[in-house]
């Protein structure tokens, strides 16, 4: 995979080129032809009669390295679009909250580090949260609110009604309840003790929105 | 006739239980709740809303995510007539008018075209793949492994000419997206290709993560650059029921564009997308006086209206006849089928003719659900439609995330719905459309398999996909339509279609 900035790199020197975005393009295909290309290396063609492993993927890659070809070729001859703009924010934060959903939802380890599994209880309003900010318009109050109301609902739909075999909670919240209840009326409990907090924070911060400003709003709301 | 008319019976005996029915209506409901978001196309729908079919049984999953995907196309028109963003390729026709009409304050008129146009296109629809589907089906039973593969080359083919933009590209992206789907353990051999060593790797790529990586987070993260300019129609929604003289400029539109988007929709290669631009275009150069369309004509919407829905239902007829998945959509329908064990082909009729025709009969229950849950849920629609983004969003991510979770409760296909959104988020900015991919690594499997079958047979020689007559047909008009999309003038005309 190549990465953006070799994108940008080939807008910097404009000049004979005519399509930046042809050149990118066929830059990131020409990449995408020598990763397959290597990772095939070790894999037996075979013949026609009997193709091996490797025969499909190394005609394809060098398919797609001849696309490339012709498309930086055509971005000398012909007219074409710039690069767009790139922004840094919207998938970082993205990309993060997908990922503190799926490193918490379940128990993990990667190498040294191991995290319990927190379940959708935590995972859900983690990836609310961080994946919230990926707009300049993010704010905490509403993405709290968001949170609290959404994964309960999401507890209820999933858990229970639809009895999918995804983790709820982690096992020490089991704990604080009676031993004698069951999981399904954990799940209720806690549903309710979320969607009650929502709630609460969305009427006591009701008041406090208008002349608190998280982050530069010149919408002002009016959407 | 006797058997059509039994067969059809058959169905709508299994259809019309209050299960089934129950089924059609919630799946319609959600499908058009998550639908009607703007920037999630069905695609994402169906990936987000596959995991809540998987209690069911076979028929009743199918007859759902049917539902669900009629529910996500029709939600995908509520969103371009009200805020003029359509939320998929096939709905951004109906933008053009249905919007204008909006803002005149015929909004109401505008979806009740919609879906009545819809509703009468289905039933064509439904009727078409209940008489094609015994005869297709004997076809199936004469295509050896040679026939198939020179099918999926047509189908490709037809994708690489459907694509917007340009062409090479378009081959480029089929190309990469065969070449995805030769990740994993090999066939035969059962060696590992380019699984870098990641177990997970080792079955190939999930397609439901990939479509969920390049349809949703892609999307989410494309819709985050633009500032937002949503403007919802302030104006009032009107009546809904169109009166006689919206349904006498109307019918003709209607017949023509269920037809086009009926024959369509049968081509392998997504021909379902280019119903809608086509009846556009047949209808303003049918009209009396074109300057009327783009400022609301009634035909605009329900010309492309009717050629969306009916192209919707025809595309599957090459999965549930032939099992060859012709669009994005449809490869999610054989996850789903695979996933109850079902295996999508010509056996299916034969061996389980109780879900083959309850589907299909299904199919006309979906589209009377639609009928019957819009148009009173239209201002619903408008409430959830002036929810802002910043808020929307974080909720189909969470949605996202959890629906990927739960098809193999594995966390690592969650991260990689990141990296196929961050791969789509690149391709849609290096000017790479993504749909033509997705198609090559639907139909990339199955065309290695078949092509290494024929190999056998005719012992490597590779002219026999040029000796047996019909393979040879089918390669033919691929190469026809390819030269024909090359030449100069027709290219003018192609981009002008798409750019409208």
């Amino acid at each position: 995979m190549s990465t953006p900035r070799e994108g940008s790199g080939s807008f910097e020197r404009r000049g004979p080129v005519r399509s930046p975005q042809g050149v990118a393009g066929g830059i990131l295909l020409l990449a995408l032809a020598a990763l397959a290309l290597w990772l095939t290396r070790d894999l037996d063609q075979g013949t026609l009669n009997a193709m091996g492993p490797a025969m499909l993927p190394r005609w394809l890659a060098i398919g797609v390295g001849l696309s490339g070809l012709a498309l930086i070729a055509f971005a000398f001859i012909r007219e074409g679009e710039p690069l767009e703009r790139w922004s840094v924010r919207g998938p970082f934060f993205v990309i993060a909250g997908i990922l503190a959903f799926a490193v918490t939802i379940r128990d993990f380890s990667f190498g040294p580090l191991a995290l319990p599994g927190l379940g959708l209880v935590a995972a859900g309003p983690l990836a609310i949260l961080i994946g919230g900010y990926a707009t300049p318009e993010a704010r905490l109050r509403d993405l709290v609110v968001l949170s609290l109301s959404l994964t309960p609902f999401c507890m209820v739909l999933f858990g229970d009604l639809l009895n999918l075999p995804i983790p709820i909670f982690p096992q020490a919240l089991a704990g604080l309840f009676p031993a004698d209840w069951s999981q399904k009326a954990i799940l209720r409990a806690t549903a309710a003790v979320m969607a009650v907090a929502a709630v609460i924070v969305f009427l006591l911060t009701r008041g406090r929105t208008s002349n608190r400003v998280d982050v530069a709003d010149h919408s002002g709301g009016r959407i | 006739m006797g058997d059509f008319v039994s067969n059809l019976s058959l169905g709508f005996s299994v259809a019309l239980t209050l299960q089934n029915v129950g089924l059609a209506f919630l799946g319609c409901l959600v499908g058009t709740l998550i639908g009607v978001l703007p920037g999630v196309g069905p695609i994402a729908t169906i990936a987000m809303l596959l995991p809540i079919t998987f209690g069911l049984d076979p028929t009743g999953a199918l007859i759902m995510l049917a539902g669900i995907y009629y529910g996500a196309q029709y939600g995908g028109s509520t969103t371009a007539i009200l805020v003029n963003i359509p939320g998929e390729a096939t709905s951004v026709v109906t933008a053009l008018d249905g919007h204008q009409m909006a803002r005149q304050g015929r909004a109401g008129v505008a979806l009740g075209m919609a879906a009545i146009g819809s509703f009468f296109a289905g039933t064509v629809a439904t009727l078409v793949i209940a008489a094609l589907g015994v005869p297709l089906t004997g076809l199936a039973l004469i295509f050896g492994p040679t026939e198939y593969f020179s099918l999926m080359v047509m189908g490709l083919v037809f994708a690489v000419v459907l694509a917007r933009g340009s062409i090479l590209k378009a081959i480029a992206m089929i190309l990469v997206g065969v070449l995805l789907s030769t990740v994993g353990l090999d066939l035969e051999t059962g060696e590992e290709r380019m699984t870098f060593g990641l177990p997970i790797l080792a079955d190939g790529i999930d397609f439901a993560v990939l479509a969920m990586g390049i349809f949703g987070i892609a999307e989410i993260m494309r819709n985050l650059d633009h500032t937002e300019t949503r403007d919802v129609v302030r104006q009032a929604i009107g009546r809904l029921l169109p009166n006689r003289q919206d349904f006498k400029q109307s019918y003709r539109p209607v017949l023509r564009g269920t037809l086009i988007g009926a024959v369509l929709g049968i081509l392998p290669g997504n021909g379902a997308v280019l119903g809608p631009f086509a009846a556009y275009t047949l209808e303003k150069k049918l009209a009396k006086d074109p300057s009327r369309f783009g400022r609301g004509a009634i035909e605009g919407v329900a010309g492309p209206e009717s050629a969306n829905n009916a192209g919707a239902q025809t595309s599957f007829i090459p999965l549930l006849t032939l099992g060859i998945p012709p669009n994005a959509v449809m490869a999610l329908m054989v996850g789903a089928m695979t996933i109850h064990g079902i295996i999508p082909g010509p056996q299916v009729m034969t061996k389980n003719p109780t879900l083959f025709w309850g589907m299909i009969a299904s199919m006309w229950v979906g589209n009377l659900m639609l009928l019957i849950i819009n148009l009173p849920l239209v201002g619903m629609w408008v409430r959830l439609l002036k929810v802002p983004y910043r808020l929307l969003f974080p909720a189909i991510l969470m949605f996202c995330c959890i629906g990927i979770y739960s098809i193999n409760s594995l966390p690592a296909n969650v991260m990689f719905i990141a990296f196929f959104g961050l791969v789509g988020y690149m391709l849609i900015k290096f000017g790479f459309e993504p749909a033509p991919m997705l198609l090559g690594f639907v139909l990339g499997k199955l065309m290695e398999e078949n092509l290494r079958r024929a190999l056998i047979i005719s012992r490597g020689d590779m002219t026999t996909f040029l000796t047996h007559p019909i393979s040879a047909g089918l390669l033919v008009v691929a190469a026809v339509v390819l030269v024909i999309a090359l030449l100069p003038s027709i290219r003018k005309g192609r981009d002008e279609v798409f750019t409208e």
